[in-house]
């Protein structure tokens, strides 16, 4: 029943997105060959799979490496590296079968002991992989053939094949995981649909199709150029001119100048991507419920999501799970309640309000809206907030995870167990709000390894509900994935994760101006 | 000119270029920002922290880490950037080629507009013409290139589809493409140059015509406008060579913007990028670059000058 | 003084310098007086407004009215311009001053020492000072201010040195007057007229470099009404709707070449050799 339902969404969200032209574009059967120009908003400062950290660098790392599985655009996995899977009853030990015959870029066997090393340097604390804390609960791992390998867990997990799409849970020769790891910073070699031909951090990065990929038939195109636009406006601009074929994520406000622009296809999918307000739940006066409960009364989440969204978004409840995600629990709409804000407020010891500095880094520009916007929703309820934008690297270093009142923009992560793991349990890899509640950690826990799908639902309501009444952070809207194409590029769907691509399955029609 | 005036001068390069070294590696102390955090990621831990520290001798004392760099600098190693991890100086130096070849065609651009109109000016000084030209000036030099940037992308690249709005093809790739590429881009940071340029050629000229032997040659009976050619305008331009030269500052600080709006990877947006990832070795790099970029170019002027004009004596 | 000011008006840059800028020194002192709505409260449904006789000027990207912004974004962005040029003025004088005083090789390090700082894009410097400070307004204007300083140091310096040839500096020297009163008493006095000059047309500059800066990202903070800020935030939404750009901008300019007239009016004025 559950998984229906999850079919009809997507299958509503994918009739909202399809314009005519497409649907007709993707009738034919995709041409080989051909150059994609793609664009990205900000610079790949860093190509080692193991340690990306941005959405314009998982684009990189996903067309010259590979996982063990994949991300599809529903959220499920798919066998990538590996051919197929299979768990103990317990979800403890889990055994991945290999594709063989598959080889790295420099034409060495790909084998079940990359498998092992690449595993063994996510785990390990020096290599500071962000993989280390998504990867799931990994114990041990062997080689027990060439072509198999087992994962013992130290706890039950359900949604471990699915963990291991993670953008930065890539496999890597084990030459380069055992040896000098730092190498893939400046070249690459990985078992990926495309090779690296040159890469220019803040420029131009461009990839050429591996002949020796495991699929005969993908991909599709000779060769992807990927360039860098510090300037959204500029990146629309040459969308429009032709000059790039393919945004790779596009602003609310860009989406609307773009519409309707002769050439173009406008995509958008529903997400669970969001902008939160993080309390530091151990800092006065956030450490009291009431407190955050009242400001969480005083937004106006319909104007939000007009004001950080532009429309394209729909309204949070103070959850990261919203009906983008399997599990997303029916909760009431919290709604704007002045009054009874006013009266936490009394009751917390503020009856006249305080005073507060929020904390926005400037990238992306939605954080500073938000902080914009729900200063003057304070107001009402007497409450003064300082907004201070500072630059993203300046705020990664002094506020974030450390200060107590400050926005934070996230993506959408596969599944409930991913964000809840990501940033609010009290084990969170960014445990940033501090609100190590213990009862919390027990539900997520349990359903983590909980196979039965009614029970795993009911404790993934019960958590939503308990974090919908304490309020560890507001979250106030959700954002839509948005994208542009010309409509000559084929085969481009839109992936609500935001950090996947599926660049692989892209073509060409003959309409596309034919590049040397 | 003397020899020993171009020796003092050279001196006063490296002079300058210590100076400005002192001043950007003391900033680049104090900037808050951890280099050992920057390069490994929020994920990192202590000890893999602390034995980072000691490989990048962080923890040396101040004096010994500016020896250091200095020393590495000159043997042409500006180290490594935190941010990318590839040598600084290479790409710092290939991205200064750009901003040079959109500095030059500027230059080039701005000369060929400008000396016509500050002669225009000064010719019809008073008239609908001079305050033609006055108008363009002071407009020019009072809006801010971001302004003019988005201005121009949106009347030239979206509306009326001339140009490419924006991006950053290299000569060598596609040569008719590059140019147009580039025109927009050019345009915007000539615009202020044009201003101030055609500004000082008109007053510059202006003095000249009054000035005695001007009087004289007129008075000697010669032509109007071979008075003008022969002597006047070579003597008003030649100041417009220090001014140029002096704008070299401008362009390098106005590229900044320039090249962050039209996503030309110039050395003024691997600056840019440097400041807001706190790319400590970069944002050295990049600043002892322009600054020795400035440096040399006015030290070239001055010897262009002396050459052009015969009447001052260097010593 | 009124014969000044009559020099002053005849020339066309000086009438319409002194017009634009006393508009703008008004506009500073009684704009928030006059401003119709509340700069910083939000109308969802007023979004994206074009002129009308409620909104003069439209409204921006949160719903607010850009005229009253406008009126209100006046101080912040005009007096933090001539706050840092005054700064930045007052810092590089004292150095000018002091160098051309001393004169000899002190004069010599000093001049070749601020020939070296400005070798410095004096925006890239401003950026390197804002980033060490952190972005705010105040630290902005330090910012601007240390970036003019070195400009100001050479311009001043040059002015006094053509100063201290005349007597009456040799006669207080004679004297036996000390350094200190030399140059505040005698010294800076008489090279004020040309640096008040210098300044008008920098505080132009100073109002395009705040403007740059918070396009940066490192200047004013939101949701102030500094005019910078507002254009680089209606960057993004310009394409929604073309005032929200379009009118700080003017703004900007506006300012900018009023001091620019106002700079070259002054001069004529002083300085009536052409």
């Amino acid at each position: 029943m559950l998984k229906l339902n999850r079919r009809l969404f997507l299958a509503g969200t994918a009739a909202f997105v399809a314009t005519p032209a497409m649907s007709f574009a993707q009738a034919a059967a995709p041409v080989k060959g051909g150059t994609l120009k793609v664009s990205i908003d900000q610079a790949a400062s860093v190509i080692h799979p193991l340690l990306t950290r941005v959405n314009p660098e998982y684009l990189i790392t996903e067309l010259l490496y590979s996982n063990l599985t994949r991300l599809k655009v529903d959220m499920s996995a798919e066998p990538d590296l590996a051919e197929s899977w299979n768990s103990n009853e317990a979800l403890t030990e889990w055994t991945f079968k290999l594709r063989s015959g598959v080889k790295f870029h420099d034409d060495s066997a790909f084998t079940a002991t990359d498998v092992v090393e690449t595993f063994k340097a996510i785990l390990n604390k020096d290599n500071a992989s962000p993989a280390r804390n998504n990867v799931g609960p990994i114990d041990t791992i062997t080689a027990a053939d060439p072509l198999t390998v087992i994962f013992k867990l130290s706890g039950a997990y359900a949604d471990f094949p699915v963990a291991l799409a993670y953008t930065t849970a890539r496999i890597i020769p084990a030459a380069v995981a055992t040896g000098d790891f730092k190498q893939l910073s400046t070249k690459a070699n990985g078992t990926g649909p495309f090779k690296l031909v040159s890469y220019e951090p803040d420029r131009l990065i461009v990839v050429e199709r591996n002949p020796n990929y495991y699929d005969p038939a993908r991909p599709y195109l000779d060769r992807i150029e990927i360039q860098v636009f510090p300037d959204t406006s500029a990146e629309g601009s040459a969308l429009i001119a032709g000059d790039i074929d393919l945004i790779s994520t596009l602003q609310p406000t860009e989406y609307l100048r773009l519409d309707g622009s002769d050439g173009l296809d406008l995509l958008r999918v529903a997400s669970g991507q969001f902008c939160n307000i993080n309390f530091g739940c151990d800092t006065k006066p956030f450490n009291d419920v009431r407190v955050r409960k009242a400001l969480a009364l005083a937004v106006d989440r319909k104007a939000m999501v007009d004001f950080v969204t532009e429309g394209f978004g729909t309204p949070g409840n103070d959850t990261p799970i919203n009906a983008s995600y399997r599990f997303a629990a029916k909760l009431t709409q919290r709604e704007a309640n002045i009054a009874e804000a006013k009266k936490l407020l009394a009751d917390a010891g503020y009856p006249n309000g305080f005073e507060a500095t929020l904390v926005a880094s400037d990238r992306p520009a939605v954080r500073t809206q938000l902080a914009v916007a729900l200063k003057d929703m304070a107001k009402e309820i007497g409450v003064t907030i300082n907004v201070q934008t500072m630059p993203h690297a300046t705020y990664l270093e002094q506020v974030w995870k450390k200060g107590s009142f400050y926005v934070g923009f996230y993506n959408m992560q596969p599944t409930v167990d991913g964000i809840f793991k990501l940033l609010y349990t009290s084990d969170a890899s960014w445990n940033e709000t501090r609100w190590n509640n213990a009862a919390f950690d027990k539900l997520v826990n349990e359903a983590r390894g909980t196979k039965d799908e009614a029970k795993r639902t009911a404790l993934y309501a019960d958590a939503q509900k308990l974090m919908n009444d304490e309020v560890p952070s507001i979250i106030p809207a959700f954002f839509d994935v948005l994208g542009a194409k010309r409509n000559w590029v084929q085969g481009y769907e839109i992936h609500p994760r935001a950090s996947v691509f599926r660049l692989d399955y892209v073509s060409l029609t003959a309409e596309a101006p034919k590049r040397g | 000119m003397s020899p020993n005036y171009i020796l003092k001068r050279i001196a006063l390069i490296f002079y300058t270029l210590l100076v400005v070294s002192l001043i950007v590696f003391a900033i680049t102390q104090i900037l808050p920002a951890d280099a050992a955090v920057m390069m490994l990621g929020e994920n990192a831990t202590d000890q893999a922290l602390d034995a980072l520290r000691q490989r990048m001798g962080l923890n040396d004392p101040v004096w010994m880490q500016y020896a250091h760099w200095l020393i590495g600098i000159v043997q042409g190693n500006f180290g490594t950037s935190l941010r990318t991890g590839q040598p600084v100086g290479p790409v710092m130096f290939e991205a200064l080629g750009r901003s040079l070849l959109l500095a030059l065609l500027s230059i080039t651009f701005m000369l060929i507009l400008a000396i016509p109109l500050g002669i225009i000016a000064a010719i019809r000084r008073g008239r609908v013409a001079d305050m033609l030209v006055s108008l363009i000036s002071y407009v020019g030099v009072s809006l801010p290139e971001f302004v003019t940037a988005t201005v121009a992308v949106l009347l030239f690249a979206d509306w009326l589809k001339w140009l490419p709005p924006t991006g950053y093809v290299p000569l060598t790739e596609n040569f008719g493409s590059a140019i147009a590429h580039l025109t927009l881009p050019v345009f915007v940071i000539s615009i202020i140059l044009i201003a101030h340029v055609s500004r000082m050629v008109r007053s510059e000229l202006i003095d000249v015509l009054h000035a005695d032997y001007i009087r004289s040659a007129r008075l000697k009976g010669l032509s109007g406008s071979s008075v003008l050619m022969g002597h006047a305008l070579r003597n008003a331009l030649l100041p417009t060579i220090t001014i140029v030269a002096l704008d070299v500052g401008y362009l390098l600080g106005g590229v900044i913007v320039v090249e962050e709006i039209f996503a030309i990877p110039g050395i003024g947006r691997q600056l840019i990028v440097a400041i807001q990832a706190r790319d400590l070795p970069a944002i050295q790099a990049g600043v002892l670059i322009m600054a020795a970029t400035y440096s040399i170019v006015n030290f070239l002027a001055d010897m262009l000058y002396a050459a052009l004009d015969k009447r001052i004596q260097y010593d | 003084m009124t014969e000044f000011l009559k020099r002053l008006l005849r020339t066309p840059q000086g009438a319409i310098g002194v017009a634009i800028v006393g508009l703008v020194l008004l506009v500073v002192i009684i704009g928030p007086w006059v401003a119709p709505h509340d700069p910083e409260s939000l109308a969802p449904l007023q979004r994206y407004k074009g002129s009308s006789l409620t909104y003069l000027l439209g409204t921006d990207q949160y719903g607010r009215d850009i005229f009253s912004r406008l009126l209100i974004g006046a101080r912040a962005t005009v007096i933090m311009a001539m706050l840092a040029t005054l700064a930045g003025t007052v810092v590089g004088a004292l150095i000018g001053t002091t160098s051309a005083f001393l004169g000899g090789r002190a004069d010599e390090a000093i001049m070749r020492t601020i020939d070296a700082v400005m070798s410095i894009p004096s925006l890239l410097f401003a950026l390197l000072v804002v980033n060490l400070l952190g972005s705010s307004i105040v630290n902005a204007l330090v910012a601007v201010a240390v970036a003019f300083a070195p400009g100001m140091a050479r311009i001043t310096r040059s002015v006094a040195l053509s100063v201290r040839k005349q007597d009456y500096i040799n006669a207080a020297i004679a004297r036996g007057e000390s350094a200190r009163f030399v140059i505040v008493r005698e010294m800076l006095p008489n090279v004020i007229a040309p640096i008040i000059v210098e300044m008008t047309i920098r505080v132009s500059f100073a109002v395009m470099l705040f403007a740059t800066l918070s396009f940066l990202g490192l200047g004013a903070q939101p949701p102030a009404a500094e005019w910078g800020l507002m254009v680089s935030e209606a960057r993004r939404y310009m394409h929604l709707s073309a005032g929200i750009l379009i009118w700080p901008s003017i703004a900007i300019a506006l300012v900018a070449i009023g001091f620019n007239l106002l700079g070259d009016g002054l001069r004529d004025a002083l300085n009536p050799r052409a």
